[in-house]
Order: structure tokens, then C-alpha cells, then sequence
């Protein structure tokens, strides 16, 4: 009898170890506002949690995900965010929307919880409250003028116009690009915000008076194509060149704007579809699995996959390194992710600096490698080789 | 001899009677347990819920606000989120230097300013001319906030208060504090909201909104009136703004844009235009629709069966919550004009003349 108590307890304890589960929470619009670039990032981080699940990639452990649709509103974002502390004490918050992590920096302060956003905007990594915050790769600013830089290289002096989200999410780049502007000599000639207008006559018409002979956008796909569109309409695309950041282009624009995306430049970390690296190819399976279709085709997905990627390849060290996962672990393993210990997924370009993704407590982005690509034959093509950019640390921080 | 009890059997014989706000002692009673039980509540609640129901009473004091410019004064407005962000942003710029008991009063001052200038259209305007016109205003608003560096363009700008009187205020304990600092308010917003109807300038706003060319030869002055109808509606959303920014611990534009407005209009109808208890019904039913939505697409996506009969690569779970919001409002339209205001008065109907039927 007592024997078989002893098995029976031993049982039960194997079983509890088994069934340890750590929480990652992922809140997006789904739907609503900048759904093209949300309903496939949710997607993403679904899939690969259970990826992650079925191949056992934390040992030990089951993963968790609880994904949320915030419809792009801060008040919901906030609520899923603080029922998750409650309820499933998450090692790892996956933001989304600029406007609400902007809004819930304070709060990640406050709990040391790890956060992870789609969101690239480069205030979520500037103090005060940026201790916990990562971005997987560049910050908008960074991209932008990356993309002035590339400009700059291509004719001197050119002449600007940035076309941008009316949000927080589309002017954060602006003050930087002027300043960069400012020391490549070129010449930013107007701004102008745009939402999704359907006619953009207007809009280029007024460019064109200007004088502008490249527009770098920083939006989402869908006002982009429609813009390239009545460029093409107008028979302004051979006169003005258009340029992006990188929720700008992908398969997206070009499902969307059709021809009249062809010549189109964005400035990307990730890898395209067709290119073969561990990451995408993991990216073309998961997406056939789950019968993602379109949304399978998207670079969102791809940023979805990288953001849920180095989520669990942080917990897997945790769990190795300190025997438990949770935000403080978490926190530990993601600012330890460098150097030799660098994480190496295959989503995202690496420079011949730095490694693919790489964390540390004062470096907070996690690839710093870009590339620009172009529309050609329907599909978007590298013409650079990955890079950096050069100006961007100086006029954004002055150094 | 009057039933100090019941108001079976009462009538009202003065002046005074007919504008008391409590005419029995059940319903003093009655509120006086409602206000307990909401005083009480948040100590079974977790953090999560008691957020939801800062947001639902703060945006009770906003829709407040608009059933004196809409249900009572009859002047549709499509403004009011903007105006709550007029509350929210002197909040913000003066959270440094004042206290939150006077930085929320500031923001309701200005508020009330924005509202008082917007109002000027409705001198000249009507119905749906007019709802272009605080249309205008939010649109304006929002246009304006994006370009301007001291408002951070948008951005985010931290409204922190880290304690009140000794007593600290962290993640804990944030969200049941403001829960009481906004459930105190929002008490105060509505006795001062009652006490208006009861008084001259409630009755000029019904009487402008009837007839305003009848109020007008009766004495009554329409143009002060509607002035005064955006100024004071403006006032609540002000007070609304300036609690929404203490309690996000932010300001960011994405909360004060012309869908917010929509919201509260939808709210305001759902509860029931120019009624107390629709301001407080309409909020709670929106959100916790929301809620429930969200548990409710939770679980589709985890139902296998049902699962396998959608078709691969359609999302129904997600596509349910934005079409729940707007079948609502429609529902409502066609079959309960007068909101859930009507079930309460039923209700309460049911119980002023027990125990007798009718």
C-alpha cells in the first residue's frame, strides 16, 4: 500500500513537471485599423506557438499564447494586458499598435515585464520608462533614413517628400529625416499625412508642383498602393520615384497596387519569401499548414514569426540557464541573446557586423541589419547588400 | 397623510414635491444601497475588471455630458471625444505642476471654453448642419494635436501621479484608486447633473429644444441657451478627459478621434438619450458587449467542430466583435428608440405603484 501511494505521488509529480506552462501575450488589431498588418502578425504568433508546442521547443514546458484582438484601441489593449498579469502572470508581453505601447510604457516599467512590439517606433526604446522594451529590428526612424541615404547615393541634392500615417506610428520618423536630410543635402519639400485617401490626385498633384522628385513613405500597405496607383494613373510614376519603410511593401503592395508597384524601394530587415533560409522556409511550411493563404504571404507574417521566435528562444534560455521562466529570467536571457550567444532564426538579414538578432541592456534593438529592395517583375528584389545606416545614430542621438 | 414609503396613493400637490429628487424614502434607500454596492464592489473584483469599470464610469461622465448637448438641448454633436482630449491634454501640461484636484477642474474649464466657441454654429444651424459642424471641430482637433510639438504630435505624453497623501500609487493598487477618485466624481457629476434639470436653465434647455422660436417669445434666451447647453456638455467631457489621462497614466490622440465620438453617441443611444441611468446603462452595455464578444470569438477559435465547417483562411471569430457593435446599434434603432433607459423604467414602474398593477 504504501508503495503504491509513493508511485502514485511520484506520478503525480512527474505529471506537474510535465505540465508546466509559461504565458506569452500577443494584443493586435486583428481587425479595425492597420488590420493588413495585424491579422497576419496574430497569425503568425499562433502558428508558431504551436510549432513551438508540437516540437517541444522549451522543454519541460508548455507554451501558452493567448492572442488578442485590441481592434487598434488602447483601452482594450490595456485591459488584455493587465487581465493577462492577473490571470497567466506572462513572462513576455508582444505589443502592437504605437499609440498603446506608447501608452503602456510606464506600466512595463512598473511590472519588469519584457516587451516585444510590432511597433518600431523609436520612442518605445528612448527614456524614460524603455528598460524593458525590445524591438526586434530597426526602429522607423532608422529605416527612413536609411532610405535618404540610399537616395542620397543616388542623386545629390534630390528633392523629398514625406508621405506619412497620420499617427504617432507615421510622424515618429519625421524630425529625424529632416535632420538627416539636412546632412546628405537633400531637400525635404512637404509632408503630408495620409490615412487612406481613395483619390490622391491632390496630394501628387501638389508634390509634383513642388517639385518633389522621391516620396518616402512611412504607413501600411494599403494607402501606399493607392497612392502608386493614381501615380501611375496620372503618368506621375516615371517622374517621381517612390520609396518606403517597412510596413509599406512586401507581398502586401504588391497584391494591392499591382503593376503600378513596379520600381517601387523598401527599406526591409526581412527576408523575402522566395529566399531560402531556415526561417522562411519554416515561414512557407507554417503557412501551408495552417491554411494562412494571403495572410501567409505577408512580410507581416514573417515579422509575427521573428517576434514569437526570439519570445521562445528566450524562455528555452531561461529555462536552461536559471531552472524557471518567468519576466525576470526572460528579461535575463533576451539581454544575454549577443556575441556568441546571438540568435540566428533566418527571418531577418545580418550585416557583416552583427548577427542576425543580438539584445543587449543598452542595446534594444534586435536586428540592426537592412536592406533595400525593389519591385521588379512583379516581385520585390534586393539591389542592395544588407547594411546600416550611417547617419541615423547621429542625428537621432547626436553621436 | 403622505406614504413616506411608497408613492402609492401620493400625489403631488406643490411645487416643490413635483421637483424633489427623492420622493420616497425607498428611493433613497434604494440609491443609497446602489452607492455601497459600488463602493463595495472592487474588493471582490481583480485588477482587470475593476479597469473595466474606471473605463465604463469614466465614459459615463462624458455620455453624461452629451445628453445635456444631445438629449436634452436637442444639438447633435459628433464632438464630444475631442473635447474630452481638450480635457486631457491641459491635464497633461499641468499634471506637473498642480495636483489632480485641480488640473481635472482646469481641464474642465478649458473644456468648457472649446465647447462654449464650438456651440457658436448652433446660433445660426441645425441638425445635421450642425453635427458637421462639431464634426469640424473634432477633425480640427485632431488635425491640430498631430502638429503640435508640445503635444508631442500625438504621442504619448505621461500623466504620472505616484502618490496622494502619503499613500502610493503602483500597479497594484492604481486601478482600484482611481476606480473611488472616479466613481466620487462621477457621483458629483450627476447630483450636479440632477440638480440642473431641476433648476431654470434645465427647463430652458428642454423648452429650446421643443421649440426654440416658443421659448424664445416665452422669454427665454436660445442662443445663451444652446452656448450654454456645448459649454457645460464640453465641461463633463473635459472632467472625463482629464480622469482618462490620470488613469492611462497617458495622453495619446488614438483616444480622442471622431470614432471615440461615435461611440459615446452610440452609447448615449443605447442607454437612452437624456436620462441619468442610460448615461451609466449605455457604457456598461457597450463595453461589456465588447467583452463578451471577445470571450465569445475565444471560443469559436477554440472549437474544433466548428472550426472545420468555416472555410480555410476565414477569420469569423475576429470579424464577430466589429459586427456586434454595429447590429447592436441598429437593433436598438428599430426596436428600442428609447434605450435600456425603458427596461429600468419598467422596471421601476413596476415597483412606484406596488402593490397595485397600475
Amino acid at each position: 500500500m504504501k508503495r503504491s501511494m509513493l508511485l502514485i505521488g511520484l506520478t503525480l509529480l512527474g505529471l506537474a513537471q510535465a505540465q508546466k506552462t509559461v504565458s506569452l501575450v500577443h494584443s493586435g488589431a486583428i481587425t479595425g485599423p492597420t488590420s493588413d498588418v495585424g491579422g497576419p502578425y496574430a497569425a503568425a504568433i499562433e502558428d508558431y506557438c504551436k510549432y513551438a508546442n508540437e516540437q517541444k521547443l522549451i522543454p519541460g514546458y508548455t507554451l501558452n499564447c493567448i492572442v488578442r484582438d485590441d481592434q487598434y484601441q488602447n483601452p482594450n489593449a490595456q485591459r488584455i494586458l493587465e487581465e493577462a498579469l492577473d490571470r497567466a502572470k506572462p513572462a513576455v508581453y508582444l505589443g502592437y499598435a504605437t499609440g498603446a505601447m506608447l501608452a503602456l510604457k510606464s506600466l512595463i516599467q512598473e511590472v519588469k515585464l519584457p516587451a516585444i512590439p510590432a511597433s518600431a517606433h523609436i520612442g518605445l526604446i528612448d527614456p524614460p520608462d524603455n528598460t524593458y522594451i525590445f524591438l526586434p529590428t530597426s526602429s522607423y526612424s532608422e529605416q527612413v533614413v536609411a532610405l535618404l541615404e540610399h537616395i542620397a547615393r543616388e542623386k545629390k541634392g534630390a528633392k523629398v517628400a514625406l508621405v506619412v500615417h497620420p499617427s504617432a506610428f507615421g510622424r515618429a520618423p519625421v524630425e529625424d529625416a529632416r535632420k538627416a536630410a539636412a546632412q546628405l543635402g537633400l531637400s525635404i519639400v512637404d509632408v503630408q499625412e495620409n490615412g487612406g485617401s481613395l483619390d490622391n490626385t491632390a496630394l501628387l498633384r501638389n508634390l509634383e508642383q513642388k517639385g518633389a522628385e522621391y516620396i518616402v513613405h512611412q504607413n501600411v500597405a494599403g494607402p501606399v498602393a493607392n497612392i502608386l496607383k493614381d501615380a501611375k494613373r496620372l503618368g506621375l510614376d516615371k517622374k517621381i520615384k517612390q520609396l518606403g519603410a517597412i510596413y509599406t511593401g512586401g507581398n502586401d503592395l504588391i497584391r494591392l497596387a499591382g503593376d503600378a508597384a513596379e520600381g517601387y524601394l523598401w527599406a526591409s530587415s526581412y527576408y523575402t519569401l522566395e529566399e531560402d533560409t531556415p526561417g522562411m522556409r519554416l515561414h512557407r511550411e507554417l503557412a501551408a499548414k495552417n491554411n494562412r493563404g494571403t495572410l501567409g504571404q505577408s512580410h507581416n507574417y514573417t515579422a509575427g514569426l521573428l517576434a514569437a521566435a526570439i519570445a521562445v528562444e528566450a524562455m528555452k534560455r531561461a529555462a536552461q540557464r536559471f531552472g524557471r521562466i518567468d519576466n525576470v529570467t526572460f528579461y535575463d536571457a533576451l539581454v544575454g541573446m549577443n556575441g556568441p550567444n546571438a540568435f540566428n532564426p533566418g527571418f531577418v538579414v545580418k550585416t557583416a557586423n552583427s548577427p542576425e538578432i543580438d539584445f543587449t541592456k543598452s542595446e534594444q534593438t534586435g536586428g540592426e541589419g537592412l536592406r533595400v529592395l525593389e519591385v521588379k517583375g512583379g516581385k520585390f528584389v534586393p539591389i542592395t547588400q544588407p547594411f546600416t545606416s550611417a547617419l541615423f545614430r547621429k542625428v537621432h542621438y547626436g553621436k | 397623510m403622505r406614504n413616506p414609503w411608497a408613492q402609492t396613493g401620493n400625489y403631488r400637490t406643490s411645487y416643490e414635491q413635483d421637483t424633489t429628487i427623492f420622493a420616497t424614502y425607498r428611493e433613497i434607500v434604494s440609491v443609497g444601497v446602489l452607492l455601497v454596492a459600488l463602493v463595495l464592489l472592487p474588493q471582490f473584483l481583480e485588477r482587470s475588471q475593476v479597469l473595466t469599470l474606471n473605463f465604463i464610469l469614466i465614459y459615463a461622465i462624458a455620455v453624461l455630458g452629451l445628453n445635456i448637448t444631445t438629449g436634452y438641448a436637442g444639438l447633435i454633436s459628433v464632438g464630444q471625444a475631442a473635447f474630452m482630449g481638450v480635457g486631457a491634454y491641459t491635464v497633461a501640461l499641468a499634471a506637473p505642476y498642480l495636483p489632480f484636484y485641480l488640473t481635472i477642474p482646469l481641464g474642465a474649464a478649458v473644456a468648457a471654453v472649446f465647447g462654449a466657441i464650438v456651440g457658436i454654429p448652433s446660433l445660426r444651424v441645425k441638425h445635421l448642419y450642425l453635427a458637421l459642424a462639431t464634426l469640424a471641430f473634432q477633425e480640427i482637433f485632431v488635425w491640430s494635436v498631430g502638429r503640435m510639438p508640445a503635444l508631442a504630435q500625438g504621442a504619448s505624453i505621461p500623466v504620472e501621479m505616484r502618490n496622494f497623501l502619503g499613500y502610493e500609487i503602483g500597479f497594484r493598487n492604481h486601478n482600484h484608486f482611481w476606480y473611488y477618485v472616479i466613481l466620487f466624481t462621477l457621483v458629483l457629476m450627476v447630483i450636479a447633473w440632477r440638480n440642473l434639470l431641476r433648476g431654470k436653465y434645465g427647463r430652458a434647455l428642454v423648452a429650446v429644444r421643443d421649440n426654440d422660436r416658443a421659448a424664445d417669445a416665452m422669454g427665454m434666451d436660445p442662443g445663451r441657451t444652446k452656448l450654454m447647453a456645448f459649454a457645460l456638455g464640453a465641461l463633463y467631457a473635459g472632467v472625463a478627459g482629464g480622469l482618462l489621462a490620470y488613469f492611462q497614466r497617458s495622453v495619446v490622440i488614438e483616444e480622442f478621434t471622431l470614432a471615440k465620438s461615435v461611440g459615446f453617441l452610440a452609447m448615449a443611444i443605447v442607454g437612452g438619450l437624456g436620462t441619468v441611468v442610460g448615461s451609466l446603462l449605455g457604457p456598461a452595455f457597450i463595453e461589456y458587449l465588447r467583452l463578451l464578444m471577445e470571450r465569445f470569438s475565444e471560443w469559436i477559435k477554440g472549437n474544433q467542430v466548428i472550426q472545420q465547417v468555416i472555410p480555410p483562411g476565414v477569420d469569423v471569430a475576429s470579424a464577430l466583435l466589429p459586427l456586434s457593435f454595429g447590429l447592436v446599434i441598429v437593433l436598438f434603432l428599430m426596436f428600442e428608440p428609447r434605450g435600456l433607459y425603458n427596461w429600468w423604467r419598467l422596471v421601476r414602474s413596476y415597483f412606484r405603484t406596488w402593490p397595485f398593477k397600475y
